[in-house]
């Protein structure tokens, strides 16, 4: 070795030697951070649960379908409606983990487009049970799902027993009401599977913040279920997009049932579970709220978003529980549901920008700046 | 007069071909990736809208097939370039097209394409197809085995620019004093098999931005003197591996530890590629290249140097170049403000990883009749990646905001006024608002001014 690159050593080891003293607080290890504990607190506390209770409630609702189509009657079409309920209710607590079984995968999306978008198309819907065909797997997706039977079992402006009757009068409806609960059940149950099965150790070992990663995977899909909350949920029914020229109380998610605000509640509680890392028993374990404790500016951060998160709860819970929030939208003055949307929106940013810069998690794949 | 003299004397060609054949084969597989990746796709044909750059305004994206045929073209030009076949008019194609695709979305902005860009076009200048290459089996009378020293020069300037400014740059309160950004981004990447444990230490980020700080900036000394070359090469080959495993940054680390290798001897790429010619004709003298000449000037190229021995090519254009090169990283001090904050002057310089910036913009698009306001769903618009550099750079928000305007007009708005609630964090810290949130954005136009509604 040369004079000059010994000399390089000797400037490098100096430079750190001043760094060393000048900075008391750098020594040792820094307070790690062990993301396999946290990905193993959300598969086993947060996921696989949701997915179970998924699971039982869409079994549940495939049998009271069965049943009310071998004998439609206000008794077996109000067990329906209730199986749907009790659905929708666990739905809320599982809809934010589109991705592994639950991602996009050739022509089929991710399970939040599969089962859950709305609104329903009801000509879509109408159309293909008078066609009698229909194909469960394409990209119609407001013609199945939650929302699709939805719209089926509690009918737009009809009476229950107009339900009813339509289904007695028709058996392709009733086969169609048959394909579509079938289909929910299976596609649910081909993510419980492999998250029962391989899937949840590939999860926790795939420890990494690049794009694929676990980490990055769930934190994109929450801060997307954030979103579409404020986005789709709330904004659009109340006509906040550019181009709205007034509020579209159709818009709303669950309308036929009228349970959207329960629903929204659901999501928004789903969504703080994820950000503590809490179960749905209210156990709390390391989630990324514990991350960001542990990182440059975390503190800070929690700080905000915690005090964010109690404000909008309390938005939440100003917004009157009746009439449905269609009705509420429709009427016009809603003040309430006015503050709920701007303390959603003031939320974004702590949840999408602040948190993936200091997580340094990456969110795209394209090429980053190179040294 | 010594400098040129000295820039016009002869040096062996060998280094040159060494460049020629990493820079076309690193073009080839870059491209081939790009497209594997389906980022053709992704990058050009599926986004609603694309970012100008400044003067660049008309520069569009072609359909598909015109996107494909770049592309495949690209492949063509610089396995050409690599090969040395029809040499001059490849390697001007390459430079066209790579730029061409570059200069679509302003938003996919890298250092590293403008340094590739800038590779290509000073390959254009020079006669790296002089041996090694299928030219001189086309036409062995333009074999020459020396060429001026300049055309290695302009490399090892151009290289030393970038290393040089991609270190002082680093010479800043965040990076030294608070080993921001690597404080976020190195224990990001603690579960790297070997290095894991060591991005787990406290005192990691500081000792990485204090090296990479006295790396960048010297490095170019070390690989200039013979006796520590070796050892600095090894550092380029280890930083930019470790730097290619911590961040996604692509092609990049292959680029450097390709391109530095111009910082070698003469001798020493002689060597490579009398090696390389014996590997692939075993036993034969290789006429065809006459590698058996190689090192001494023949006719040829005594008759070219010889002609012209004090004339240098293209000098003017090179020293605007180069001039070019170094003051325009400068420009930042012309603005008010934190150049990692207001970004004026921030491209083009090679700062390159030198913050950890990221925001949320929200827009909103108002009715001038019916004084009905809507937020923007960028994403009906832009594909992940365009939002968030859009987010954080002020000349891009203008420009989204012109393109809002101009699509809720079409849409039947009257006369619709755009603002933008911007908030970005830089290095850590909270964010807060980036630009002012009630100006109107679409009565606004990019030039070269201070932007004076970037909040301070």
């Amino acid at each position: 070795m040369s004079h000059r690159s010994s000399f390089l050593a000797r400037l490098l080891g100096l430079t750190a030697l001043c760094i060393v003293s000048a900075c008391g607080d750098t020594n040792g290890p820094a307070d790690n951070f062990d993301r396999q504990a946290m990905l193993r607190n959300y598969a086993d506390n947060l996921i696989r649960p949701a997915y179970a209770d998924l699971q039982t409630q869409a079994d549940a609702m495939l049998a009271a379908v069965e049943s009310f189509n071998s004998d439609p009657s206000s008794l077996t079409l109000g067990r329906l409606q209730t199986a749907w309920g009790g659905a929708y209710v666990v739905w809320q607590y599982a809809n934010a983990y589109n991705f592994g079984p639950a991602g996009e995968e050739g022509l089929r999306k991710g399970l939040i487009e599969e089962i859950g978008t709305f609104p329903a198309s009801e000509l879509k819907i109408e159309n293909a049970i008078t066609a009698g065909a229909w194909n469960v797997q394409d990209f119609n997706r407001d013609a199945r799902g939650f929302l699709a039977i939805e719209y089926l079992i509690f009918g737009k402006n009809q009476t229950f027993d107009e339900v009813i009757q339509a289904f007695i009068q028709n058996s392709n409806r009733r086969a169609y009401l048959a394909a579509l609960a079938e289909n929910l059940r299976e596609r649910v149950a081909e993510i419980t599977t492999a998250w029962n099965g391989t899937y949840r150790d590939e999860f926790v070992e795939n420890d990494g913040t690049d794009v694929g990663s676990s980490t990055s995977a769930l934190y994109n899909e929450f801060v997307r279920s954030y979103e579409s909350i404020k986005n789709f949920k709330l904004g659009l029914p109340l006509g906040k997009r550019p181009g709205q020229t007034q509020a579209e109380p159709h818009l709303v998610e669950a309308y036929y049932s009228g349970t959207s605000l329960a629903a929204l509640k659901l999501h928004f509680s789903a969504i703080e579970n994820i950000w503590h890392g809490r179960a749905k028993n209210g156990s709390d374990g390391i989630g990324f709220r514990e991350y960001l404790e542990n990182v440059e500016g975390g503190p800070a951060l929690i700080a905000d978003t915690d005090t964010q998160l109690a404000a909008l709860k309390a938005a939440l819970a100003a917004v009157p529980t009746a009439p449905s929030l269609s009705e509420q939208i429709a009427a016009g003055n809603h003040p309430e549901l006015d503050a709920l949307y701007v303390e959603f929106s003031k939320m974004t940013r702590f949840f999408k920008s602040d948190m993936s810069s200091l997580l340094g998690i990456a969110i795209t794949f394209s090429s980053g700046d190179g040294d | 007069m010594h400098i040129r003299k000295w820039l016009s004397g002869p040096v062996s060609i060998a280094p040159l071909v060494t460049l020629r054949v990493i820079v076309g084969a690193m073009l080839t597989f870059s491209t081939a990736r790009f497209w594997a990746l389906g980022w053709i796709e992704d990058h050009y044909l599926r986004p609603l809208f694309h970012f100008k750059y400044f003067g660049f305004e008309w520069v569009e994206p072609l359909p598909a097939t015109g996107m494909y045929a770049v592309h495949a073209l690209l492949i063509l030009c610089s396995l050409c370039v690599m090969l040395g076949l029809f040499y001059r008019v490849a390697a001007a194609a390459q430079f066209l097209l790579f730029t061409y695709a570059e200069l679509i979305d302003l938003t996919y902005y890298l250092n590293h394409y403008y340094f590739v860009s800038i590779l290509c076009g000073l390959l254009i200048l020079v006669p790296a197809n002089r041996a090694y290459s299928l030219d001189v089996l086309r036409k062995p009378t333009i074999f020459q085995s020396k060429i001026p020293h300049w055309t290695i020069f302009i490399f090892q300037l151009q290289l030393g620019i970038v290393y040089f400014y991609a270190g002082i740059w680093k010479i800043n309160h965040d990076w030294l004093v608070h080993a921001l950004p690597l404080k976020i981004w190195i224990p990001a990447n603690d579960q790297l098999p070997l290095v894991g444990g060591l991005f787990q230490q406290k005192i990691t980020p500081y000792l990485f931005s204090w090296a990479g700080m006295l790396y960048d900036v010297t490095i170019v000394f070390w690989l200039s003197w013979a006796r520590t070359r070796p050892w600095a090469y090894l550092t380029v080959i280890v930083f930019h591996t470790l730097t290619g495993l911590m961040f996604q940054i692509g092609v990049f680390p292959l680029v450097m530890v390709g391109a530095t290798l111009i910082f070698f001897s003469e001798k020493w790429h002689e060597r490579i590629w009398s090696r390389l010619s014996r590997f692939l004709k075993p036993g034969k003298s290789v006429p065809v290249v006459q590698t058996d000449s190689f090192g001494m000037a023949n006719a040829v190229s005594r008759k070219t140097l010889g002609a012209a021995p004090r004339i240098i090519p293209h000098s003017s254009f090179l020293i605007l170049f180069f001039l070019f090169q170094i003051l325009f990283p400068w420009r930042y001090l012309l603005y008010p403000g934190n150049v990692f904050w207001t970004e004026e002057g921030y491209r083009f310089s090679w700062r390159v990883m030198l913050m950890e910036k990221a925001g949320t913009a929200t827009f909103f698009v108002k009715d001038a009749k019916t004084g009905r306001e809507g937020e923007v769903l960028n994403s009906e618009f832009l594909n992940a990646h365009q939002e968030k550099q859009m987010a954080m750079q002020p000349d891009m928000i203008l420009q989204f905001a012109h393109f809002l305007k101009k699509h809720y007009a079409q849409r039947g708005m009257s006369d619709p006024a755009v603002r933008a609630e911007v908030y970005v964090t830089l290095n850590a810290r909270p964010s807060k608002l980036l630009i002012d949130p009630n100006i109107d954005l679409t009565k606004l136009r990019d030039n070269w001014s201070h932007k004076t509604w970037i909040t301070q």
